[in-house]
């Protein structure tokens, strides 16, 4: 099978990669470029683990193909800390014990910045129906919620000059 | 002493009875004992079973039975 | 065992720190079971079954060995004739016989999504390709999936060699009946007869999956020497090591098993599927080979709970006094015998006190994936039916639904149904505590009910082993066999901290491979906080120990003349009572004393106490579509000592909203053929974000004598009340008792509507 040349800018960084033409962008970050942040929970767009944000765009990258990715701008939870310092919807989860096993953190991580880039204020329905798509069976998601709460508090405050 | 036997041992193993009265010095010995009535029970005992001395889950079956007046086999109980 | 005077005394126990292995978490950087690759992997996939129930006449697999890139395929065949010998699965017990058919099917398949062969190649379409090129010659034979079908006299049987267990006479024909065991007190009929009144009914479940978001995965490579290296997710590494050497006839220190993350159990990871797969196809090829589950074969091919049919009759005198109960179950098994109707049986009164009780248990043989321990395994079923039939003795007497349960309630000391005293439970303190709390007395709106339920689980021990050592700079590492689901890192660091009194941040926590630490049981039924706990508490104690013995000998004093506290090692002899020296003083001079510093405990614990919740949920139902939403929602629970809040209050509401979704929604939809149509999260519907209100949570904290911590299992209990709990809400907000669960839109329309 011939493959697909993608150049793409992934947290930054311009990558290139081959492809199949049937292979989704999810498979392409995990088993190309090494990109195991994004998690395959259910391949059919219905779980949120894989979330990326493509040229602003929070989506499924295993419905994504690959091929797709050509020319964009591709962001993973691999790029959510400024090198070593945790972004606040990071450093949320953590204090608020908002992920149990953690597999679904990365979707999670991923959704709520995306969130807070667009909203600053969420209300908690807000919060709850933009992160509908993301499924996480462990924590009830109280304090995932709570987590994204706090964050966006502490951003206004960063964004507000004191 | 009075050993209780829950189910489904009781029918499984000892013929429907749920109380027997055996002497033994400790868990080793009650299990070698109950496998003379049922040849066989012993095989299954250390993974399906487990017992209660007075009232008391002990998990390790060289504890001594003296002065016990009652042993409770019951099933292992899975959990999550 | 040294238990701390004083309860409330800690210094990180009961805090909410920042988990050891957090950041790697929020980073993406953890490896979880899928994300594993070994140096010149290869990539293999299952073929499945397509029939409910079929007899393999013959397996045609030269085609898929000749495509290119094909490097082995494996059938039924490949497996060892293996002896029906009871083995234990996590804290069940199951055939190895029917663990190795489960794993690839031979001569019959018994659910659609059966494995029947595996292919390993050099790319994942190649192995897929090749499985289209694989020719099952199947025989179908007619399938049965509903309990009381597969009971009836003319239902297709399973297995040939199944007889009912716990009856007596053994029968001698083979049946769906698996098992059934009775337990019971008293004179159930006589008091039934005497009772002021009674209530009936028949309350039914659906089969649930436990839904962890990670699929099942693993590597495995098998060298030429024998030496087999498994890297997987699971929730005990040492049972993968055993279940897959006994399946493989496999030495188990042939084989060392390295944990991954796990992505969720609840229970559905205490077993294995694809581990001895893998090794085979390893064996047969010489390369490293992956195996990873899609979300369609994990819905297909791994562990539900049981769905049951529960019948149940109630009685009670008109103070509310529980006086009789009688109630026959029957639980789903699935393809192969497991073992949750003695659980079932056992847990269903054991919240309460009532004289007089006949509880019977079913386990039925169906065309379905066997059942799997899902938190608390048999337990919130027929603590459902209980629950429900408690509420409606309530609404007949007109008596308030906390009082009639606090004087029926189990307290500390009362014999459970086994006649085993319960210990130090909190029961009582849990429904006072939902009385008091606003959520029972605040108001409701329009078409909405309250429902409130309890529920209990007996929790376990079992074997765990612990290292602690000190590094040399004083630093403090703990590793353990036990798999950390959901923080259980975080908790073991806590109790060494504790017990050390070093700071936390000066702990951290590994969780060794099978050849690197000694055996320890599953992460599941509630025990590794409590029992790995306990085997790191005692190490700590033995290096404090051994720390003042190194003291006492930099100082020539005696060792019962050193005492140890924060500073480390303080001198209480006479005239060098200034004297102290840190936790890193002494782990300087590790070079020249007697060496490194370290202890390891293993640990077999009883002394392990019931948990026990009490769960109060509000719905809505929009009468036009029969729809329900839970609006607010409130988990009580007995948690012992809780050593990180964060993570007992995540266990209680996640089981809670996994709860809500057996309750409302989530049901396997089976086709006529016997396939399932819905195996995917779009069509088996879990709860999101959107679904589900903030859980409160109330952790009544009794701390059990039997810990040094206090800690009492938390992580089964949380799904056990929310059946009873949602149902009765439903039941109240739609005005029509609810039975059948999930309550799904058209099932509340339809009782709301009976006439249209
Ligand atoms: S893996 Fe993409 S949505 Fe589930
Ligand atoms: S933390 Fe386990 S699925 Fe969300």
């Amino acid at each position: 099978m011939s493959k697909i040349h993608v150049t793409t800018t992934i947290n930054g960084d311009e990558s290139e990669f081959l492809c199949t033409p049937g292979e989704t962008l999810l498979d392409a970050l995990r088993n190309r470029l090494g990109l195991t942040g994004s998690k395959e929970g259910c391949g059919s767009g219905d779980c949120g683990a894989c979330t990326v944000v493509m040229d602003g765009q929070m989506v499924c990258s295993c419905l994504v193909l690959a091929a797709e990715a050509q020319g964009t701008t591709i962001d993973t939870v691999e790029g959510v800390a400024e090198g070593s310092e945790l972004h606040p919807v990071q450093q949320k989860f953590l204090e608020r014990g908002a992920l149990q096993c953690g597999f679904c953190t990365p979707g999670f991580i991923v959704a709520s910045k995306a969130l807070l880039d667009h909203n600053p204020d969420p209300s908690e329905t807000e919060i709850r129906y933009w992160l509908a798509g993301n499924l996480c069976r462990c924590t009830g998601y109280d304090k995932i919620v709570r987590a994204v709460q706090d964050a966006a508090a502490e951003l206004r405050q960063e964004r507000t000059p004191a | 002493m009075r050993i209780v036997v829950m189910p489904p041992f009781d029918n499984e193993f000892f013929g429907g009875k749920d109380r027997l009265d055996l002497e033994a010095g400790n868990l080793f010995g009650m299990v070698r004992e109950l496998d003379a009535l049922s040849p066989g029970f012993s095989d299954v005992a250390g993974v399906r079973a487990q017992f209660a001395i007075d009232g008391v889950v002990v998990p390790d079956w060289s504890t001594s039975l003296a002065g016990a007046s009652e042993v409770i086999l019951l099933p292992r109980v899975g959990g999550g | 065992m040294n238990a701390p005077e004083s309860k409330r005394a800690f210094r990180y126990v009961g805090t909410r720190p920042v988990r050891p292995d957090g950041v790697e978490k929020v980073t993406g950087k953890a490896i979880y079971g899928p994300d594993y690759q070994a140096a010149n992997m290869l990539h293999g996939a299952i073929l499945r079954s397509p029939h409910a129930h079929a007899r393999v006449r013959s397996i045609d697999t030269k085609k898929a060995e000749a495509l290119t890139g094909v490097k082995a395929v494996v059938t039924g065949a490949d497996f060892p004739t293996t002896e029906h010998i009871i083995m234990a699965v996590g804290e069940s017990s199951s055939d190895l016989v029917h663990l190795s058919r489960n794993c690839m099917a031979q001569d019959k398949v018994l659910y659609d999504g059966h494995a029947v062969a595996a292919v390993a190649a050099t790319s994942d379409e190649i192995a897929r390709e090749a499985l289209d090129l694989i020719e099952v010659d199947y025989e179908v034979l007619p399938h049965v999936l509903g309990i009381e079908e597969a009971l009836a006299d003319d239902a297709p049987v399973l297995h040939d060699d199944v007889f009912t267990k716990g009856v007596n006479p053994t029968p001698d024909k083979p049946s769906n009946a698996a098992m059934r065991v009775e337990m019971g007190k008293g004179d159930p009929e006589k008091a039934m007869a005497d009772a002021d009144v009674t209530v009936s009914g028949r309350y039914t479940c659906e089969a649930v999956h436990q839904g962890y978001i990670e699929p099942h995965a693993c590597v495995s490579a098998w060298d030429s020497d024998g030496q087999v290296r498994i890297w997987a997710s699971s929730q005990g590494h040492f049972a993968v090591r055993s279940l897959t050497a006994k399946i493989l006839l496999i030495s188990e220190a042939d084989i060392r098993v390295t944990p991954l993350e796990i992505g969720g159990g609840f229970g559905g990871k205490t077993t294995i599927y694809l581990e001895p797969v893998a090794t085979l196809l390893s064996k047969k090829s010489g390369r490293p080979v992956r195996l990873a589950m899609s979300r369609a074969e994990v819905f297909r091919a791994s562990g539900p709970a049981p769905g049951a049919v529960i019948d149940i009759t109630m009685g009670a005198n008109k103070d509310g006094m529980i006086t009789a109960v009688d109630m026959e179950f029957k639980y789903h098994a699935g393809a192969y015998p497991a073992i949750t109707a003695h659980s079932g049986a056992s847990s269903a009164l054991s919240h309460y006190t009532i004289e007089n009780s006949r509880v019977i248990g079913w386990e039925v043989l169906c065309n379905r994936p066997g059942t799997k321990a899902y938190r608390a395994p048999g337990a919130p079923q027929s603590i459902y039916a209980v629950e429900c039939a408690l509420d409606e003795i309530a609404e007949k007497l007109g008596m308030d639904k906390i009082e009639i349960r606090l004087k029926n309630a189990a307290r500390p000391g009362d014999p459970n149904i086994m006649g085993i005293p319960q210990g130090e439970i909190g029961y009582v303190e849990c429904l006072e505590a939902a009385r008091d709390h606003p959520h029972w007395s605040a108001p409701l709106g329009p078409n909405q009910g309250r429902g409130i339920a309890g529920g209990a689980w007996g929790n376990y021990g079992g074997p765990s082993t612990a290292q602690v050592s000190i590094a040399e700079d004083g630093t403090v590492l703990v590793t353990t066999g036990s798999p950390d689901i959901g923080g259980s890192r975080a908790a073991m660091a806590m109790m060494a901290a504790e017990t050390l009194q070093v700071p936390y941040e000066k702990v951290r926590v590994a969780i060794a491979d099978t050849s690197s630490i000694g055996y320890s049981m599953v992460t599941g039924g509630s025990r590794t906080t409590f029992a790995t706990g306990l085997a790191v508490t005692n190490a700590s104690n033995e290096i404090i120990e051994n720390l003042k013995g190194r003291a006492a000998n930099i100082w020539e004093v005696n060792a019962s003349e050193v005492a140890w506290g924060e500073e480390g090692a303080v001198c209480l002899a006479e005239g060098k009572t200034d004297e102290t020296m840190s936790l890193a003083a002494l782990a300087a001079r590790t070079t020249f004393m007697v060496g490194a510093i370290g202890a390891e405990s293993s640990v077999n614990p009883g002394g392990f106490l019931p948990g026990v919740g009490v769960h109060i949920c509000d719905t809505e139902v929009d009468p036009e579509t029969g729809h329900a939403k839970v609006v607010r929602y409130t988990a009580i629970q007995d948690v012992g000592q809780p050593i990180h809040p964060d993570y007992v209050e995540g266990q209680m509401q996640g089981g809670a909203v996994q709860g809500i979704g057996w309750a409302l929604n989530e049901a396997y939809l089976y086709n006529d053929k016997g396939c399932l149509d819905n195996p995917g999260f779009l069509d088996y519907r879990m709860p999101v974000a959107s679904d589900v209100p903030m859980i409160d949570t109330v952790m009544v904290e009794k701390f059990n004598p039997g810990h040094p911590y206090g800690i009492k299992g938390v992580g089964e209990v949380p799904i056990v009340p929310p059946l009873g709990a949602v149902a009765c809400s439903v039941s109240e907000a739609a005005g029509v008792r609810m039975r059948d669960l999930p309550l799904t839109p058209d099932r509340v329309h339809e009782a709301m509507h009976p006439d249209d």
